[in-house]
């Protein structure tokens, strides 16, 4: 009898157990096994009524505006619309005070389709931005961490351009200003080529960094050319050519380690000067501009890459032919003419259509390249294609900045940016080309700017069911 | 000592009994919460999974715009963030709910979308996504079965009031079981005029016009310049409120035989163009003329029409040139719009039928995947996306395949 009496006790204190496992042990309600996710549907809910910007219109309408009842009247038949029939909702905006107030948000208003959206509600919240507000973008400025920082954009007014059909240089260098000077520390005008020639000597104009700038020639196919001592000792004689003047350019940017920037067509092609050329064209009437030819960016690569000017007649038969010599003064390296015409567009690389996006330019994406300089060329002066705007075409590089490396050399000595494409310049594309070598950050300005932000919280439960 | 025997014998008996019950009720709840935590599992994994789909657009990115088999699955409009589905992959995703179609002029079997007469989604099994296939590159092969539905959240219909003289349609336009009460809508009516002598291509005039529902959600719009019976295409996009939803309606004059269009190549644009009674050995074998347009939505909601290649023809049944190609201009085939193609028999015998370019263009649902009927436990999950901006609701369904 004394181990049945034990038994029982076993058995109540098992069922006693049981009993208090089974109370604390509360199983969830099958709403909740299986729960529809309502912090999603919130979310998307709110992304899909502000797909047209609809929900931040509507948010940003007070209870004391004429257009309210029909702003929350259509916000309220959207919501019934598009959520399930058994969803209900509690729609509430807020205004973001910002950091100087002692409140993060204030309430504005509200709309929901049910008193109480019981327990088992969940809520996403969305900010949404006023269609007033414009956000601040600062731009790093190149050379605030490192060397350089200076800009050059050569506005000579003594000097004339050639393939920059329908812009004049000056509104080419005021455009570039406008766009590239936020991103550089100084951003010099050079006004003439009396000023070119001092920089040539390495010498500031307004106490910027002459070393390690990056100079923009707005002249097109043409360079200016200061009357002085450039013009004098970049003449070359016998030949009647001022292609040594492109050879001590050359020499220059390795000196200075700049980048030198050809905006279209075929680089130095021309040397410009109206005080120096009164009465020679460039044998299309453009007076005030002496034909180089080919030679001009055959000497500044030789000048760059630190050859002896040593010119000699190129060995091509049909460039022997006195005509040519006679007519176009021809006088040209080793290697002549060193671009080709590609028959078929060229399109930006991947790498400039990504900072399109980042920077906010939006050059069309294919482009005519009468001028893509031939790679095999510029691999033989050491200069590397560092950034590809355009993708290459076989052998032929349409646009990409290079950089000049010695063999065996750690550091750049110099860098040449050509945009081998047809006129007219499309001026942003240069802009992409150096924000895409240089690449320097931008620093936006935070999203929650105070009254200018509101804050859109949807909640939703379910009704019925358990 | 008999009595200890029977005392321990009871005992003994009554505490196994005891202890029997004991297990199974625990183990009953033990079970229970083992279930409820599948189940759980379940769902969490089936929201996971529809934002997976959902929020990545696929290896390539525009799998949906060519003929590649992609290597990732997603359905993410790669132009866009957040949940926003392009409308190409949708369309390369073979339906699970419409009958396959064999058109034995190329042998090909196609996935069929089509709503109705009139309207069709016909793209070829070798160009379409299958379940397995996408299972695989989930990485839920052989473990959960899923269907993937993707459903416009506005309907809009229309009601045909008065036929001719004047022409009276009624536009409807609801959500979830709520009208969309002052939308804005924008409709293009494109008819086929009676006339322009026999064999000659189908000539067409089209019509655009915007309008306001009324508190229910409805409004009747007359046409008066129609005063005959003719043919027509009736397309109506509806917005209000970041909510925006299409619907289309059709009158034809002449159906024994009609155009059957079917997706050809998606990378080229092309469509090839099929005489009905190839595809369902009809009775009636006329031939037909065509005349095909492109129609794309502005970015201010009105209709615009674009011309295609080869956009006329002549279709012979089983002889002859049994199909033609119409090809959507490259500058235009990465927008989403809608196929119209008119046809005709005779002056008076003519019709139209329709094809999206881009699911979204006709707001055709899509539904995708495997079959959830009988099986023990479907977690559900949805999502509120935009396809082209016209809102729909992507529902998936998942089950566990692992008993």
């Amino acid at each position: 009898m004394m181990r049945t009496i034990e038994v029982m006790l076993v058995i109540i204190i098992i069922l006693g157990a049981f009993m208090i496992a089974s109370f604390f042990a509360v199983l969830p309600s099958p709403r909740e096994v299986s729960p529809l996710n309502l912090r999603r549907l919130a979310l998307t809910t709110l992304q899909l009524l502000d797909s047209n910007y609809s929900l931040s219109a509507a948010a940003f309408v007070d209870e004391d505006d004429s257009s309210f009842a029909e702003v929350t009247s259509q916000l309220q038949i959207a919501l019934s619309a598009c959520l399930p029939p058994n969803i209900i909702y509690n729609l509430t905006v807020y205004q973001v005070l910002g950091e100087n107030s002692s409140e993060l948000y204030s309430y504005k208003w509200s709309i929901s389709n049910a008193e109480s959206l019981g327990v088992g509600s969940d809520a996403a919240s969305y900010l949404v931005a006023s269609s007033n507000v414009t956000f601040r973008v600062t731009p790093e400025k190149i050379g605030e961490r490192g060397f350089g920082g200076t800009l050059y954009i050569l506005n000579c007014s003594d000097a004339y351009g050639w393939w920059v059909t329908g812009y004049t240089t000056h509104s080419l260098a005021q455009d570039l200003y406008n766009l590239l000077s936020p991103y550089f520390k100084t951003t010099v005008m050079v006004q003439n080529t009396t000023d070119l020639g001092k920089i040539l000597n390495g010498t500031s104009l307004q106490g910027e960094t002459v070393q390690n700038a990056v100079i923009i020639n707005t002249c097109g196919e043409a360079v200016p050319i200061p009357s002085g001592y450039y013009a004098t000792q970049g003449y070359y004689a016998p030949r009647d050519s001022y292609s040594l003047y492109c050879y001590i350019l050359g020499q220059k940017t390795r000196q200075f380690n700049w980048t030198w920037v050809s905006i279209v067509g075929y680089p130095l092609y021309y040397v410009s000067n109206i005080d120096l050329f009164p009465n020679n064209n460039n044998t299309y009437g453009i007076y005030g501009m002496k034909n180089v030819g080919p030679a001009g960016l055959n000497a500044f690569l030789r000048g760059l890459d630190q050859i002896d000017y040593n010119a000699t007649w190129w060995n091509g038969i049909q460039w022997k032919q006195a005509w040519w010599q006679d007519q176009y003064n021809n006088w040209i390296y080793v290697h002549g003419w060193i671009t080709q015409s590609l028959s078929n567009p060229v399109y930006l690389s991947p790498e400039a259509l990504y900072y399109c996006n980042y920077y906010g330019i939006y050059p069309s994406p294919y482009q005519t390249s009468t001028r893509a300089l031939n790679s095999s060329v510029l691999n033989l002066y050491h200069l590397n294609p560092a950034t590809y705007v355009f993708n290459p075409v076989g052998v032929w590089v349409p646009g990409a900045v290079y950089k000049h490396v010695f063999p065996g050399a750690a550091n750049i000595t110099g860098s040449l940016f050509a945009l081998g494409l047809t006129r007219t310049p499309d001026i942003r594309l240069t802009v992409l080309g150096l924000l895409c070598a240089f690449k320097p950050r931008l620093y936006r300005s935070e999203y929650t700017a105070a009254n200018v932000t509101r804050l859109v919280i949807l909640q939703l439960g379910q009704a019925g069911g358990i | 000592m008999a009595g200890s025997t029977i005392d321990h014998l009871i005992s003994v008996t009554v505490f196994l009994g005891a202890m029997l019950i004991f297990i199974s009720l625990f183990n009953q709840t033990l079970q229970t919460a083992i279930l409820y935590q599948r189940h759980s599992a379940l769902a969490t994994k089936c929201s996971d999974l529809l934002d997976n789909m959902l929020l990545n657009p696929g290896i390539p990115e525009d799998w949906g715009k060519s003929d590649v088999t992609p290597v990732g699955f997603g359905l993410q409009d790669p132009e866009f963030t957040q949940y926003r589905l392009s409308p190409f992959s949708l369309m390369r995703l073979r339906s699970s709910v419409g009958e396959p179609v064999y058109y034995p002029r190329t042998g090909l079997t196609y996935s069929n979308i089509t709503m109705g007469l009139g309207n069709f989604l016909l793209v070829p099994y070798s160009e379409a996504i299958n379940y397995s296939a996408v299972a695989k590159l989930l990485g839920i092969n052989g473990t959960y079965g899923f269907q993937l539905s993707i459903t416009p959240i506005v309907t809009v219909s229309i009601e045909e009031i008065q036929r001719k003289n004047p022409l009276i349609l009624s536009v409807k336009v609801t959500g979830v079981n709520f009208p969309l009460a002052n939308a804005h809508i924008s409709y293009c009516l494109l008819t086929i005029p009676i006339g322009g002598g026999s064999g000659s291509y189908p000539f067409y005039t089209i019509d655009y016009g915007t309008n306001f529902t009324d508190a229910q959600g409805s409004v009747p719009l007359s046409f008066p310049y129609v005063k005959q019976e003719v043919s027509y295409v009736f397309i109506v996009y509806a917005y209000l409120g970041g909510l925006m939803g299409m619907g289309y309606y059709e009158h034809v004059t002449y159906i024994g035989s009609y155009i059957i269009p079917f997706i050809d190549d998606f990378a080229e644009g092309r469509m090839l163009i099929a005489h009905s009674y190839d595809v369902h050995n009809d009775t009636d074998t006329a031939e037909i003329t065509y005349n095909a347009t492109f129609v794309v939505l502005a970015e201010d909601f009105t209709l615009r029409s674009m011309s295609v290649e080869n956009s006329t023809g002549k279709l012979t049944y089983g002889i002859g040139w049994p199909y033609a190609y119409v090809t959507i201009p490259k500058n235009v085939r990465s927008n989403p719009g809608i196929l119209v193609i008119t046809y005709r028999k005779s002056a008076q015998e003519t019709g139209v039928v329709l094809m999206p370019w881009g699911i979204s263009s006709l707001a055709f649902p899509v539904v995708f995947g495997g079959d959830p009927t009988g099986q023990e436990w479907v977690a559900t999950d949805i999502r509120q996306v935009t396809v082209n901006g016209v809102a729909y609701q992507a529902k998936l369904a998942l089950w566990s395949l692992g008993g």
